[in-house]
């Protein structure tokens, strides 16, 4: 294994510019009689080239938050500016294609499409992108190469292990290089030296290639690693720690 | 990966499933071939067998006897058509025209000693009868001959249930009574020849047949009823009547051309029958196909929907997901349809060689072999309905896979 690489850390946080602002975001969720809040009014700013941990215990929003963030739903109230563009504003249209070309999702459950090898996976957003073939080719090969895939290309996600196929989801998540990558418990389904490795190769990817990231995890191993970590409890942001961080509570 | 790829390989992920659909699309594909085997040979049998029945593919007859388009069975009555051998002769100088025969057709009374029964009597040529493949069904004698029988030699075929209801048989000498153009009673002696079947219990109580020189002889006069002509190939029908059409158009007294169709009506009733219950099957068929296909795809993407949400949440568009969906119940239509297609044509085959008799039609008198004529549309079209099937079939899925929210799929499990 290689040597832990350490997550960008924005050498002037209060003057990058931001990828994302967040303010009063409220989200509900009506399950039978019950109506949940998963998210009561969180604010948050994050630049550009940051590595971000969003940690808190299951059901505290984190996910959620990262819907609203990754345009996947929307809020009850409140809004999300990404590089300054409302994303309530969006078209369907303009959805698709903020989906397709600005960021990238890694899934706790990988998420892989079963039918597809990983190769064919990592190459899909180039394909709906229209792509020609050769620049898919050359770009697939070099984000599989990059999560040491090179050699496992060609076999299904069932053929692979689960550190292999986080990789491969990782890989897709980065093929068309995008602004953000919001990963949902990334290591949660792995063993704690996978988790690692898949960590270390996040914030590798950090750091070489500039991509912003932000990371929801309850993982204490991932939580060490990130410059900067806002810990959320019952849908609120309960604190923003380290580089970059933000005042208590999120709020700029 | 082309969609079509993605939807071949997701069809291949359950096999069972995939292969009891693509059974039932078979089975669909299968049932439309033969029954619309069976209705075109059915209709081409029917057809057929009315043309070389007797009245070919058309005839001429003089304007005034068509008032309606009747066939001329069911106008009887004087023959008024005359001088007709030189058009008879220009007909048959025409391409795809076998020959041209003269009818006369005329109501009369048959006597043998004390029995009597009202007849209708068609006198015709045999000779060109035969040039126009016209059968005649004998059940016992022998045939009319071809030359115009000498006064006193006349000859008459009987309709089996005619013959019976008289007691004649082959050799008897019966009286046929007719009327003449100039309206007096006359006599002609006919010797039984043979006994013929029309198909048609109705039919065969009442007709006759006789040489065209019997029944001038009978009637006292040279006028025919009509000319009918028979020509090499039915489909050339509609060409040889334009062309006619245009040869007597202006001629005095006015010459009516009628085709086989308008001669018998009852063709246009069996095939609007026929024609509906192919409609009615075919309903039955669409909708067990739709609705067995459509439940297979609905839970085929029930158990994908966080897939369905992946796709999505990486830029998948919604249009791009239900051309995945529709893509789907496309291969499941063409595979099936295929498959079917060639079962089809190895039953159509087995079917057509095993010779199967079917019991005689309400009305006829014997029984007819089953048969299936397909044609090489028949196979593209069954394809292209089973396309249309599961493109209706994949219309629910469809919708319910582009109306997903995609943080609820992900959350599916």
């Amino acid at each position: 294994m290689s040597e832990p690489h350490a997550p960008r850390r924005p050498l002037d946080p209060e003057s990058a510019p931001p990828i994302f602002e967040a303010s009063g975001l409220r989200k509900r969720y009506r399950l039978g009689a019950f109506t949940i809040e998963a998210l009561r009014g969180v604010d948050l700013v994050v630049t550009r080239g940051e590595f971000v941990v969003v940690a808190g215990p299951s059901g505290c929003g984190k996910t959620t938050l990262f819907n609203l963030l990754g345009a996947l739903d929307g809020p009850d109230s409140g809004s999300v500016l990404f590089e300054g563009s409302d994303l309530g504003r969006q078209t369907s249209g303009e959805r698709t294609l903020f989906l397709r070309r600005k960021v990238g999702f890694v899934f706790q459950s990988f998420n892989l499409i079963p039918v597809l090898t990983a190769y064919e996976n990592v190459e899909y957003p180039l394909r709906i992108d229209g792509l020609g073939r050769a620049e898919r080719r050359r770009r697939t090969e070099e984000a599989l190469a990059s999560v040491g895939l090179a050699g496992r290309m060609h076999q299904r996600p069932d053929q692979l292990s689960g550190g292999e196929r986080q990789r491969v989801a990782l890989a897709r998540g980065l093929v068309h290089d995008p602004r953000v990558i919001l990963a949902d418990e990334p290591t949660a389904n792995l063993d704690s030296t996978t988790g690692a490795e898949i960590v270390d190769l996040l914030a590798r990817t950090n750091t070489e290639r500039g991509t912003t990231f932000l990371i929801a995890t309850h993982d204490p191993a991932v939580i060490e690693r990130s410059p900067r970590r806002i810990r959320l409890l019952d849908g609120r942001v309960i604190a923003d720690e380290g580089a970059g961080a933000r005042r208590p509570g999120g709020v700029r | 990966m082309k969609f079509a790829v993605i939807a071949l390989r997701n069809l291949a992920r359950n096999r069972r499933r995939t292969l009891l659909s693509l059974l039932i699309v078979a089975a669909g594909t299968i049932g439309t071939l033969l029954t619309a085997g069976f209705i075109r040979f059915s209709f081409e049998g029917l057809r057929e067998a009315i043309i070389h029945g007797g009245i070919g593919q058309l005839e001429v007859v003089p304007r005034s006897d068509v008032a309606g388009g009747e066939s001329s069975a069911e106008r009887p009555g004087i023959p008024g058509m005359q001088d007709w051998q030189e058009l008879r002769n220009g007909i048959e100088a025409m391409p795809h025209v076998l020959a041209a025969g003269a009818i006369v057709q005329f109501t009369g009374m048959l006597s043998k000693g004390e029995r009597s029964a009202a007849v209708i009597a068609v006198a015709n040529e045999p000779g060109r009868e035969r040039r126009m493949r016209f059968e005649v069904k004998l059940r016992g004698g022998t045939g009319l001959p071809d030359a115009p029988p000498s006064d006193g030699e006349d000859a008459i075929l009987l309709g089996t249930v005619l013959a019976r209801s008289l007691g004649a048989e082959a050799g008897d000498l019966l009286t046929l009574l007719g009327i003449t153009t100039d309206g007096t009673l006359n006599a002609l002696d006919l010797r039984v020849a043979g006994l013929i079947t029309t198909g048609l219990q109705d039919l065969d109580s009442r007709i006759v047949k006789m040489h065209l020189a019997s029944a001038q002889r009978l009637l006292g006069t040279q006028n025919i009823t009509s000319l009918v002509i028979g020509l090499d190939d039915t489909a050339r029908t509609p060409e040889v009547q334009a062309e006619l059409d245009r040869r007597l158009r202006g001629r005095e007294p006015s010459l009516a051309i009628v085709d086989w169709k308008t001669r018998a009506p009852f063709y246009g009733q069996v095939e609007s029958l026929y024609l509906g219950i192919f409609w009615f099957l075919g309903s039955v068929i669409f909708v067990l196909v739709c609705l067995s296909t459509s439940n297979t795809l609905m839970m085929s993407v029930m158990e994908r929907v966080r897939e369905i949400g992946t796709l999505l949440a990486i830029g998948t568009s919604r249009a791009q997901v239900a051309a995945i969906i529709l893509l789907e119940a496309l291969w499941l239509g063409l595979l099936g349809a295929l498959a079917g297609d060639l079962l089809g044509i190895a039953l159509v085959a087995a079917i057509n060689g095993l010779g199967i008799q079917m019991p005689p039609p309400p009305g006829a008198t014997g029984g007819i072999e089953l048969r299936l004529a397909t044609a090489p549309g028949d196979f593209a079209a069954t394809v292209a309905l089973m396309l249309v099937i599961l493109g209706i079939a994949a219309a629910v899925p469809v919708g319910m896979s582009v109306r997903l929210r995609i943080a609820d799929a992900l959350r599916h499990v």
